[in-house]
């Protein structure tokens, strides 16, 4: 009895063992029950994401899932956190392998293969609130179900970070700590480089957006030794793991004037930096949290894009998927930057997130509908996001 | 021993560490100490190193490797802190029902791991990589694998880690119990005995389930309160720990463990595994004024270092004084 008691709840442990490591090998893959959500016609979207937990993930999602789920026939699924370009790849596959009509990708571990691996098993695919580089996108603009691209390009993202540094620069700060997100990821590297030229300070010797951002990719990391000028960065820290508590801390103790944020900083370190009474930046999104940070808390500049601001990849989704497959003049694949809104008070913040806020966001119904159809061209898209 | 050798001996080590650190931030112009927030940062991480050793020795000094102590502090934080802000939406005093949650889930934990250790009677290395796994898999399942952030980020929590006061009574109530309990009780004088010698221990009618049970139960409770000490600090627990990505809290108390261990050979055990705590702070608060100079992976590997050399000095101890010997 007793034996046999023991190979039960050996069965019975062993069977939640598989469960719960099923469950971490369905990272990646939450193309499961949202699927069978989705009718027979409905078109079927799967979201490749690396981030799920940020202010900015969690608008572009509510955005996607809340409001155009609600108002167009198409389900969107996300994946899991995407730690890696292979787990990106194996998303790509799965999503493939069930069915879906278009990838949508958030994620930047290595967008060549996504473009690569969706062009491989015939599913559309574009890029949202980023851009592929300049090279990059001459090899794939080609490719037949590339879609497009549509985010603030590489020099966009240069000039972000350039901004929030003169602004800092111009209040008078002579110190400063500087959050560089998850560098060498591209776009956080533009960013970071920017700061550092908007700071009035060089790194390796040249304030040249190009010098720079070599330079960082190199280093994959700011180097503190190399950045030069009047304003002294005292702290760097990025990525987000074990040892941030204390590399934050750490940066605290060094007393910064501003500690200033390339991405991120809004949802890890908000609530530590203003307990501190330590101003802070960051290029993040208009949400409620971040009006929070900015009514209660020490945040005092946000370079932000508004939820959404990924309504027109979609609009390219949707006309691909409906067999219009819109090209640029040139028949490549669309490329189109957006910038970005800056708030430096609660005022201003509320200026654009009550207008981009729940069932009334910038590219509402109206907006999308004007670009989904037939007949709608590279020009209209263009015209429409330039307006916004 | 005299008593004076004993208290020379047993401070040895945490004043040595504390002058060469000392002297290590001096050529940087700085101090270990800095302000009055790196002190407050410097208890409560001796709160986490202490407490987070003093869990893994309970197991390990009977024979019994754990590797779900971190899966415990994760899982438990994240019930803990769910349960507190559906009940107090991060109001004033939240952090302290967090803490009380977070403590008793963390005993119900370890006594869901010791239990199955009891009834399986498989080496506990092998159970406890499967609790692990267990635990993991539900903090994925109830987090959606996403950082625990709002239940978490709210002002009684910053104000809690925020000062030393709080972090140091929790050492001391945590110090006084390990004592009391494992050196003036009954549960203490058994473990003791089956530490020592098991099979004598079994022999003379003590019940090795229920110590171990026991065992597992406080081993949990500890790491309920690194759980919640770690949130605090952090101001967020990661919910995508997965693949046994919870195992590195365990990691951070080996060396205090060791360190611990030697130092109560001159006194008082769990003292030794504090006056380690404090030793690790110490390295701790210098890495933070070095942080632009050592980074955080090179910060694992000095670690991992120190690790084998203090390991190598407690296996040739005799073999050094000898050389020494005039």
């Amino acid at each position: 009895m007793k034996n046999r008691f023991k190979k039960v709840l050996s069965l019975a442990l062993a069977g939640v063992m598989s469960v719960s490591m099923l469950a971490g090998c369905g990272k990646g893959d939450s193309a499961d029950g949202s699927a069978s959500k989705s009718g027979k016609d409905s078109v079927k979207i799967g979201v490749l994401v690396a981030d799920v937990s940020g202010e900015e993930a969690i608008g572009f999602r509510n955005y996607y899932e809340k409001y155009i789920q609600e108002n167009y026939d198409v389900t969107f699924d996300y994946t899991d956190a995407l730690e890696s370009a292979e787990d990106e790849k194996s998303a790509i596959e799965k999503f493939a392998s069930k069915g879906y009509d278009a990838i949508i990708s958030l994620s930047s571990s290595d967008r060549a293969q996504q473009i690569e691996t969706c062009e491989e098993y015939g599913v559309y695919y574009a890029i949202a609130s980023g851009v592929l580089d300049e090279e990059q996108y001459e090899t794939y603009k080609g490719y037949e179900h590339f879609v497009g691209q549509i985010g603030p390009s590489n020099e966009t993202e240069f000039e972000a970070g350039k901004a929030m540094g003169e602004h800092f620069k111009s209040q008078g700060v002579s110190k400063v700590a500087i959050y560089g997100a998850f560098i060498p990821n591209p776009m956080h590297v533009y960013r970071a480089a920017g700061v550092i030229a908007g700071l009035g300070d060089t790194y390796g010797g040249t304030d040249d957006m190009n010098g720079m951002i070599g330079q960082i990719f190199g280093d994959q990391a700011i180097d503190l030794s190399k950045i030069e000028g009047d304003v002294e960065v005292v702290a760097y820290l990025q990525g987000y793991g074990d040892t941030t508590t204390d590399e934050l801390n750490a940066a605290i103790q060094k007393a910064p004037d501003a500690f200033l944020s390339v991405g991120m900083a809004t949802t890890f370190f908000a609530q530590t930096l203003s307990q501190n009474d330590i101003q802070f930046a960051d290029i993040d999104s208009f949400t409620e949290m971040n009006l929070d940070s900015m009514t209660n808390g020490t945040l005092t500049y946000l370079a932000g894009k508004y939820s959404s601001s990924i309504g027109p990849v979609f609009a390219l989704v949707m006309n691909a998927v409906n067999g219009n497959v819109i090209r640029d003049n040139d028949g490549n694949a669309v490329s189109l930057s957006q910038g970005y809104l800056v708030a430096t008070d609660v005022d201003s913040f509320n200026q654009y997130y009550v207008t981009d806020n729940g069932d009334t966001p910038i590219y509402d119904k109206e907006s999308l509908d004007s670009i989904i159809g037939d007949s709608v061209t590279f020009e209209n898209i263009k015209t429409l996001v330039e307006s916004k | 021993m005299s008593t004076p050798k004993r208290i020379i001996h047993t401070l040895a080590i945490p004043v040595l560490v504390a002058v060469v650190l000392e002297l290590l931030c001096l050529t940087q112009g700085q101090n270990i100490i800095t302000n009055a927030k790196s002190f407050d940062n410097f208890v409560v991480y001796t709160a986490i190193v202490m407490i987070t050793t003093m869990a893994l020795s309970i197991n390990l000094n009977s024979g019994r490797f754990d590797f779900s102590l971190g899966s415990m502090a994760a899982l438990s934080s994240v019930i803990g802190a769910q349960i507190t802000y559906s009940l107090m939406a991060g109001q004033k005093g939240s952090s302290f029902v967090m803490l009380i949650i977070t403590l008793i889930v963390g005993v119900v934990l370890g006594l869901i791991s010791g239990g199955i250790y009891v009834i399986l009677r498989l080496p506990p290395i092998i159970t406890s990589l499967g609790v692990t796994l267990i635990y993991e898999g539900i903090l994925y399942t109830l987090t959606s694998g996403k950082y625990v952030m709002k239940t978490v980020q709210n002002n009684s929590m910053s104000a809690f880690v925020s000062t030393w006061v709080y972090a140091f009574i929790i050492i001391t109530v945590v110090l006084i119990f390990m004592i009391v309990v494992f050196e003036k009780t009954t549960f203490g004088y058994d473990y003791l005995a089956l530490k020592s010698g098991q099979k004598v221990a079994i022999n003379t009618g003590i019940k090795e389930v229920k110590n171990a049970l026991i065992c597992y139960g406080i081993c949990g409770g500890l790491m309920g309160i690194v759980g919640f000490l770690n949130a605090a600090r952090n101001t967020t627990i990661n919910g995508g720990q997965l693949n046994f990505g919870s195992i590195a809290i365990m990691f951070t108390a080996f060396l205090p463990m060791f360190i611990g261990g030697y130092i109560g050979g001159y006194c008082n055990e769990k003292v030794g595994y504090l006056l380690a705590a404090v030793c690790m702070s110490l390295l701790n608060s210098t890495f933070a004024v070095f942080s632009n100079q050592v980074t955080a992976s090179t910060q694992s590997i000095i670690n991992a270092v120190l690790l084998v050399v203090f390991l190598i000095y407690l296996n040739n101890n005799n073999l050094i004084k000898r050389l020494f010997r005039p």
